[in-house]
């Protein structure tokens, strides 16, 4: 039962209409969870998570533990004048930040995020849930085209055709990674991948190791989480953006509250990635002892640490070098991995 | 000038004696009629040439007599002439020393110009051009470098009215893209202002960009933002005290000591000044302190220009800077601004509990290894940093040369060349160290041979710890006897170079009589080096290029002075 449904059977209204209304609730309280988690990742943990790796203490004057920087920055870049350079393309640039900040948190809808207080956290299980999710992570892709391309500056105009390039080049492995866990699991449900990974695979001494696709093909689970790097553009895949060269790349001409919903829309992303990666190779919401919720979330924190440990410790590889791990490398890996997997799966059953 | 065979060893050079010393006379000689008459400066002998066969000299000194590095050009009126002087040297021992003086009439300043034979003139005779007025004919790129291009009249000439406003009137410049840059033909390339404010030029550095797709096509550094007219304060300073705080602001990263030494050197040269040799252990070793400082602070805004604005190699850098910081605070009592070195001196011994204050710094040298090690590991271990900065910004070392290039660019291109050792001054002969040299000539060689120098500066500072602690109470004389107010004698001229933080950072002074200098020239070496750039950039990506300016570790403050 997906958390709507679970609505449904508690609000008076019955029918289509109480259908409707348990729907915008089940997804206005995913949205708004997933956006807290990105209000304390963006002001808050960002900072003392680069701090720790720095020698530093960062932000720790404002309320416990500065916790409450993020009202203060929240204030602070809302009450930002709006910049509206001469000469950008009305409406792409308008429209760029709201395509990448909601393509990310549409993907939420189909993750499913284990249970808390008896109610399954999940929106809605398609059949082909899997899909769903790639196909709305990639439209982040057509925001950055149009943020570069309508917001006529020069370095705009770089960032997003790195990011096409970029995009090119690892979403294909990506998806192909993917695939292979479909072969894996017989289905693009989300549901039924995480319910595939529930089995012990191996026992050590009493402790049961789970089936996770992360254990059983763990090739696939290091070249996904490479190839999740690039897609959310964090080094040493931060190419599109690349302050040091490109000022900002595509978001050099957003400021006040267009800049937040950029910003807004790379943290989504982030956690997406992670919901995809803990989804598909981490068994999902699965682990002991806490409510399965809970275990989703510190799944999609980790990811989101490893994406900040590459920040501070990892060069930039320039673009042709990108274009070349990605499809030299990464591209040859994925369908090897695919094929393989094909094979064992064929063989196997 | 790339295409030109190596040059045949110091030994078979033309004007040098047996014992390794210039022969003027046979230098004299080489030259025949072109020298007009012959002048003694205090580091060197002047030759007086025309001004029409300056191309004909340069290359014949070059090619025949091995001074393959022009250091300077020094430009500067008198009342009845102008005069320009290229500082000449040998990479391979720079106490051989020539300066060629071209003079040319006050009404009609043209000479003609050095940039064919050495590239580095370039630059420096548009600056001669841009201050003092003195046309250069032949020149490539004849036009103003560090003043904006509206500007009327030249600031060091002498009839220049320093009250005259300066209108600079938009309507000439109304398009002044059209004006300033060459559009390319070609329309696939593309034009990108870099700077002058980018996160990656460290500093207000403006480099005009043609881009074909990721590729460097063609381009331009233009500099001058932070032109501050050091030149003309010095010269309005009093040779005693008034200068000394001048020199800290040109590198003002941390290199301060190595400046003020730069000053103190051509002045105390200029006016016979000795300084005890106490002193002198005691600005040795601070000055390497600051040489650490400043490297450090290269290294972490490279890795900044590679890794990008998150990487924790800066804050190490930072972190370990301060430690430095802390003891150059306890020494000077500032710790950017230091102004610490004195004409014959310093200006007090070191801090008292002396055992607190060595102590400090043994507790620095304890942990660097260690600290090396991880900038090692975190760096020049890392693949990917070697798959970002391995062959890319290739610097050839004759480029170098003809461009000037000094300090850890030149030694990154393989040149053995370091004034501390081929020059020396201060107490570096007396100590144990060497001279980092790599023959990469990448950007991967440069970040090496700052990280290496790093360990050599800690060598160094070891041993002066080592005879400050055993030094008798009785013989601690920081301070030499020097006039209250110094007046050298009129027309002595010198030019002294010192090992600043990016190299050789040279100082030109003529005394006339009073207490301040008449001209006061600065060779900058970031000035030099920044020069290369587009050696280093032109074909290779974005990126590389931002990586080659990293490496060169250009401070603006010294550019422009």
């Amino acid at each position: 039962m997906t958390l709507p449904e679970a609505i449904a059977g508690v609000l008076p209204i019955g029918g289509v209409a109480g259908e409707i209304v348990a729907a915008v609730i089940g997804a206005a309280i995913i949205g708004t969870i997933m956006l807290t988690n990105t209000a304390v990742a963006g002001p808050w943990a960002k900072r003392k998570i680069t701090a720790a790796f720095t020698d530093r203490i960062a932000v720790n004057r404002v309320g416990p533990f500065g916790l409450l920087i993020i009202v203060a920055d929240a204030v602070r870049l809302l009450s930002k004048e709006l910049i509206v350079p001469e000469g950008v393309d009305r409406p792409a640039w308008d429209l760029a930040p709201m395509v990448l900040a909601s393509s990310a948190l549409l993907g939420f809808a189909v993750i499913p995020m284990g249970s808390i207080f008896g109610v399954n956290m999940q929106l809605a299980d398609p059949e082909t849930g899997l899909a769903f999710v790639f196909a709305i992570a990639s439209v982040a892709s057509l925001g950055l085209v149009m943020a570069g391309y309508a917001s006529n500056n020069k370095y705009s105009f770089l960032g997003g055709l790195r990011a096409v390039a970029q995009n090119l080049a690892y979403e294909i492995p990506l998806v192909l990674t993917g695939l292979s866990v479909v072969i894996f699991a017989g289905t693009l449900q989300t549901s039924e991948i995480v319910a595939a990974q529930s089995e012990t695979l191996v026992s050590l001494g009493g402790l049961a190791i789970p089936s996770w696709f992360a254990f059983v093909n763990p090739f696939a689970f290091v070249l996904f989480v490479l190839a999740n790097l690039a897609e959310v553009g964090r080094n040493p895949f931060d190419i599109p953006e690349a302050p040091t060269e490109i000022v900002a790349g595509y978001q050099t001409e957003y400021s006040s509250v267009y800049f937040v919903l950029i910003y807004l829309g790379e943290f989504v992303h982030i956690f997406l990635g992670g919901a995809i990666i803990a989804t598909i190779f981490l068994g999902g919401p699965a682990g002991p002892v806490l409510p399965g919720f809970i275990w989703f979330l510190i799944k999609i924190w980790a990811v989101f640490l490893f994406t900040q440990w590459a920040r501070s410790a990892v060069p930039r590889v320039r673009i042709d070098q990108l274009i070349e791990i990605g499809w030299k490398g990464m591209l040859v890996l994925a369908f090897a991995n695919l094929v393989l997997t094909a094979v064992i799966v064929g063989v196997i059953a | 000038m790339s295409l030109e065979e190596p040059r045949p060893p110091t030994e078979s050079d033309v004007g040098v004696t047996a014992e390794g010393d210039l022969d003027y006379d046979e230098l004299a000689d080489l030259l025949g009629d072109h020298v007009v008459d012959r002048e003694q400066h205090v580091n060197a002998e002047g030759f007086v040439i025309r001004p029409d066969e300056v191309e004909a000299v340069l290359s014949t000194l070059r090619d025949e007599a091995g001074f393959d590095h022009c250091s300077c050009v020094t430009a500067q009126e008198y009342q009845d002439r102008y005069e320009s002087i290229y500082h000449l040297k040998k990479y391979d021992d720079p106490t051989q020393e020539l300066s060629v003086v071209v003079p040319t009439p006050r009404d009609n300043p043209v000479s003609q110009s050095g940039a064919g034979v050495f590239d580095t003139a370039e630059w420096h005779e548009r600056e001669a051009y841009d201050l003092v007025g003195v046309e250069y004919e032949d020149h490539p790129d004849l036009r103003r470098i560090l003043l904006p291009e509206t500007w009327q009249g030249h600031p060091l000439s002498l009839d220049y009215n320093q009250d005259q406003p300066q209108i600079v009137p938009l309507r000439e410049h109304a398009n002044p893209m059209e004006k300033r840059t060459k559009v390319p033909d070609d329309p696939d390339t593309m034009f990108v202002n870099i700077g002058p404010h980018h996160p990656a030029t460290h500093g207000v550095l403006h480099v005009k960009t043609t881009l074909d797709g990721e590729q460097i096509a063609d381009i331009d550094p233009d500099i001058g933002y932070l032109h501050r007219c050091e030149e003309q304060m010095c010269q309005q300073g009093t040779y005693r005290h008034q200068i000394m705080p001048y020199p800290d602001r040109w590198d003002y990263i941390s290199a301060g000591l190595l400046n003020e030494w730069a000053y103190a050197r051509a002045a105390e040269d200029l006016a016979d000044i000795d300084v005890p040799e106490y002193a002198q252990v005691i600005r040795t070793m601070s000055a390497e302190f600051s040489r650490i400082a400043a490297h450090l602070l290269a290294v972490a805004t490279f890795a900044l220009d590679i890794y990008g604005d998150f990487t924790a190699i800066f804050m190490y850098g930072i972190r370990d800077r301060e430690v430095i910081q802390n003891i150059l605070e306890d020494l000077t009592g500032q710790r950017l601004m230091f102004n610490y070195f004195r004409l014959g001196g310093v200006a007090w011994d070191l801090p008292e509990p002396r055992e607190e204050f060595f102590e400090q710094i043994r507790d620095f040298l304890d942990e660097w290894p260690e600290r090396l090690e991880e900038y090692h590991n975190l760096l020049t271990s890392n693949e990917l940093f070697q798959l970002r900065v391995v062959d890319t910004g290739v610097l050839p070392p004759e480029e170098a040369k003809s461009y000037g290039a000094t300090g850890p660019v030149a030694r990154g291109s393989g040149i053995d060349y370091d004034l501390r050792r081929d020059d020396p001054y201060g107490y570096y002969d007396e100590l144990e160290w060497d001279v980092i040299t790599d023959d990469g000539c990448d950007n991967f060689s440069r970040a090496v041979v700052r990280l290496k120098e790093m360990e050599q500066s800690a060598r160094i500072i070891e041993q002066c710890v080592d005879l400050l602690e055993d030094w008798p109470e009785d013989e601690r004389e920081i301070q030499s006897n020097v006039p209250r107010t110094l007046r050298p004698d009129p027309d002595k001229e010198i030019y002294r170079a010192v090992e600043g933080a990016k190299g050789e950072l040279g100082i030109y002074i003529r005394s006339d009589g009073t207490d301040k200098p008449a001209r006061f020239k600065i060779r900058s070496p970031c000035f030099c080096n920044l020069q290369t750039l587009p050696v280093m950039a032109e074909g290779e990506y974005v990126p590389d290029m931002i990586a080659a300016l990293g490496s060169l570790d250009i401070v603006l403050g010294e550019v422009d002075r």
